[in-house]
C-alpha cells in the first residue's frame, strides 16, 4: 500500500515538476548519532534495484541480507588494512543504513534513507585497494551464509560502478 | 576563536608576566589586523624542556590552530576530533613526520628538534594547511584576531613572521620599543586563511 502510494507520488512527481514527492524518512533513528539534514531518496542506493526476485530469495530474504551485513561488519573490523577507516563511524547507522541499501538493490520491499554514495565517501580517502578489501570481506560474508556464486555476483555488479564515487585517492 | 589560540599561545609560551612586556599590533597594507603572526624576542630557552605540550587539532576537515608556535624541543599533540581518518605530514627539514590518525584518535604526539617552520598538511585532504614555527627562545607568541600579541621580553629586535607574509624569509624585523610603547607592523600578505 505504501509502497504503491510512493510510486504514484513519484509519477506525479515525474510527470509534472521536479519536486521530490517522497517522504522523508528520519535522518538518524534512535540509538544513532545526529546527522546533517539531506533529502532521503533510493536514488542514494547508486544503483537500480535488481527486477529478478529469485536474487532477492537467495539472499534469504531481509533476514538474510541482515546476516550478510553483520559478517561484513565483523570481518571489517577485524581487517587491519581498513578497520581504521571505520572506527570513529556510528555503527548502528552504519549497520542499518547497509541493510537497506541491500535490501533495496536486491529488489526486496525496502526504502534506502542514507546519503549518496559520493557524500557518504568524500571525506575519507578511500584507495582502491581499501575498496577492493571491503568487496573481499563482502564475498567472504556472502561465502558463509552460502549465497550461489551467481547470485553474489548479480549484487556485485551493481555495487562495483559506486567505485567512481567511493574512490578518491 | 582565534583569540582564544592566541591568548592561550601567550600563556604558555610566555611564562610569568614581567612589569615589561611588549604589545606588538600587526595590520596588513589594508590595514585591517593580522591574525596568525608569530612575534619573537631573543631569550635563553631553559636547558631542561619544559612539561608543556602544545597542541595541533584537527576538527571540521581543517587543522586548529593554522598558526602553532612552540620552543625547540617542544612536544605536540596531533588530536583528531573528527570521525575520519587524516593523513598528517611535513617535510620540514629536521622535523619531518608522518601520522596517519584514526578517527579520534586523540593521543598522537611529535616532539620537534629543530628551528624553523614545519608546514603540515594532510594527505587526504589537500585544504588542510597549517605552520608550526618552531623558535629557540622563550618569548614568542601568536597575533590574536585583533592583530596583538604580547610578548614579556624588552630587549633585542622583534621578529614578525607570518605564513603568507611577502618578505624575505616571510619576516620583518624591527626594533624593540622604548619604554614599554606599543610597536606596531605592517605586514604585507598574499592569501588568507
Amino acid at each position: 500500500m505504501i509502497r504503491h502510494i510512493l510510486s504514484a507520488s513519484l509519477l506525479i512527481a515525474a510527470c509534472c515538476s521536479g519536486a521530490i514527492a517522497q517522504s522523508h524518512p528520519p535522518h538518524a533513528v534512535p540509538g544513532e548519532l545526529e546527522v546533517d539534514p539531506y533529502i532521503a531518496s533510493d536514488a542514494n542506493a547508486g544503483a537500480a534495484p535488481i527486477e529478478d526476485p529469485a536474487v532477492f530469495a537467495a539472499f534469504g530474504g531481509e533476514a538474510g541480507i541482515a546476516r550478510v551485513v553483520d559478517g561484513l561488519l565483523e570481518r571489517v573490523q577485524q581487517d587491519e588494512r581498513i578497520e581504521g577507516i571505520f572506527r570513529a563511524s556510528d555503527w548502528p547507522r552504519l549497520r542499518r543504513t547497509l541493510i537497506e541499501q541491500f535490501c533495496y538493490l536486491l529488489g526486496g520491499p525496502c526504502h534506502y534513507t542514507g546519503r549518496d554514495m559520493a557524500s557518504v565517501h568524500r571525506d575519507h580517502g578511500i584507495t582502491t585497494r581499501e575498496f577492493n578489501a571491503l568487496v573481499e570481506n563482502l564475498q567472504d560474508a556472502m561465502d558463509a551464509e552460502g549465497i550461489p556464486f551467481a547470485m553474489q555476483n548479480r549484487l556485485l555488479a551493481r555495487l562495483a560502478p559506486m567505485h567512481r564515487d567511493v574512490v578518491t585517492r | 576563536m582565534k583569540s582564544v589560540f592566541g591568548l592561550l599561545a601567550l600563556f604558555v609560551l610566555s611564562g610569568p608576566a614581567l612589569s615589561d612586556d611588549i604589545t606588538v599590533r600587526v595590520t596588513d597594507s589594508a590595514g585591517e589586523p593580522v591574525a596568525h603572526a608569530v612575534v619573537s624576542l631573543p631569550g635563553e630557552l631553559p636547558a631542561q624542556p619544559q612539561d608543556v605540550v602544545y597542541e595541533m587539532a584537527q576538527d571540521h576537515l581543517q587543522f586548529d590552530p593554522f598558526v602553532l608556535v612552540v620552543p625547540r624541543g617542544a612536544e605536540v599533540v596531533f588530536p583528531n576530533r573528527d570521525r575520519v581518518r587524516h593523513h598528517v605530514y611535513s617535510f620540514a627539514r629536521g622535523n619531518a613526520f608522518e601520522l596517519e590518525l584514526y578517527g579520534r584518535e586523540q593521543e598522537r604526539t611529535v616532539v620537534f628538534d629543530a628551528d624553523g617552520n614545519v608546514p603540515i598538511g594532510c594527505n587526504i585532504h589537500d585544504d588542510m594547511i597549517a605552520f608550526i614555527r618552531v623558535v629557540d627562545t622563550p618569548h614568542a607568541a601568536v597575533t590574536n584576531a585583533d592583530g596583538i600579541a604580547v610578548i614579556s621580553a624588552t630587549a633585542g629586535p622583534v621578529t614578525v613572521w607570518h605564513p603568507y607574509a611577502n618578505a624575505a624569509d616571510n619576516q620583518v624585523v624591527l626594533e624593540a620599543p622604548v619604554g614599554g610603547a606599543e610597536l606596531a607592523v605592517t605586514l604585507d600578505l598574499h592569501g588568507q586563511r
